[in-house]
């Protein structure tokens, strides 16, 4: 079986299908992929300006709505310089 | 921790919901149930654009149509503290005094249930033959 349990604890990155980023410290999950993140930040993607962080807390985010959750490499994501970064965001899913 | 018992444990605390089609509404909880379902009370709804809004007394919201909550932070650990408590309070009632065998953990064997013969030479029987 498939399982979020190894990202407890973790810091992820989850994208939404309105093409959101977030990364948060997964707090935990269910059955349905509804996952609780603590300490959750969005990061918006522009090509005008650096990534943006806009601190969200603590979030409780539907599964219906994700498309990918992903561990962050913590090391890593901390040598990015973030306000350096130009890129597209992410369009929403459309139907 | 489960979403949902965090999202019980939320009952009377402000919290911020959107909705799949980019509505907000802000409020108390008042109630919810497993599917997410949840009612709020003293809620400001805003449209998708942000720039109109409603004040409703009282609104419900089908857990489908949610996209995520916002909940106080303090709340995780609150949550946190409570389940570590009720942890310990099952320890200390369980497994001990007489009449309090098995418990959680695997299924008693040879006794009650259907299927095979009993096991070993005890049960049943008459007693002193």
């Amino acid at each position: 079986m498939s399982s979020l349990q190894g990202y407890v604890d973790r810091r992820v990155l989850l994208i939404l299908q309105d093409g959101r980023a977030i990364v948060g410290v997964m707090a935990g999950f269910d059955q349905k992929s509804n996952v609780v993140l603590s300490d959750s930040k969005e990061r918006v993607y522009s090509m005008e300006d650096g990534v943006e962080e806009i601190p969200l807390g603590l979030y409780l985010v539907k599964g219906d709505m994700i498309i990918l959750i992903g561990e962050l490499d913590e090391t890593l994501d901390q040598a990015v310089d973030l306000a350096s970064i130009r890129a597209e965001p992410i369009p929403p899913i459309r139907y | 921790m489960l979403p949902l018992s965090l999202l019980n444990a939320a009952q009377n605390k402000p919290m911020l919901v959107e909705l799949k089609n980019g509505e907000t509404c802000n409020g108390h909880l008042i109630n919810c149930d497993n599917f997410m379902n949840i009612t709020l009370r003293d809620v400001y709804q805003t449209n998708s654009d942000g720039d109109r809004f409603w004040k409703l007394k009282e609104c419900y919201i089908r857990g489908s149509t949610i996209k995520y909550l916002r909940i106080p932070d303090t709340l995780l650990d609150a949550v946190k503290e409570e389940q570590v408590r009720a942890r310990e309070v099952g320890r200390s009632t369980r497994g001990t005094g007489p009449g309090n065998r098995g418990g959680r953990g695997a299924p008693m064997r040879g006794r009650g249930g259907r299927g095979g013969p009993m096991r070993g030479g005890r049960g049943r029987g008459r007693g002193v033959q």
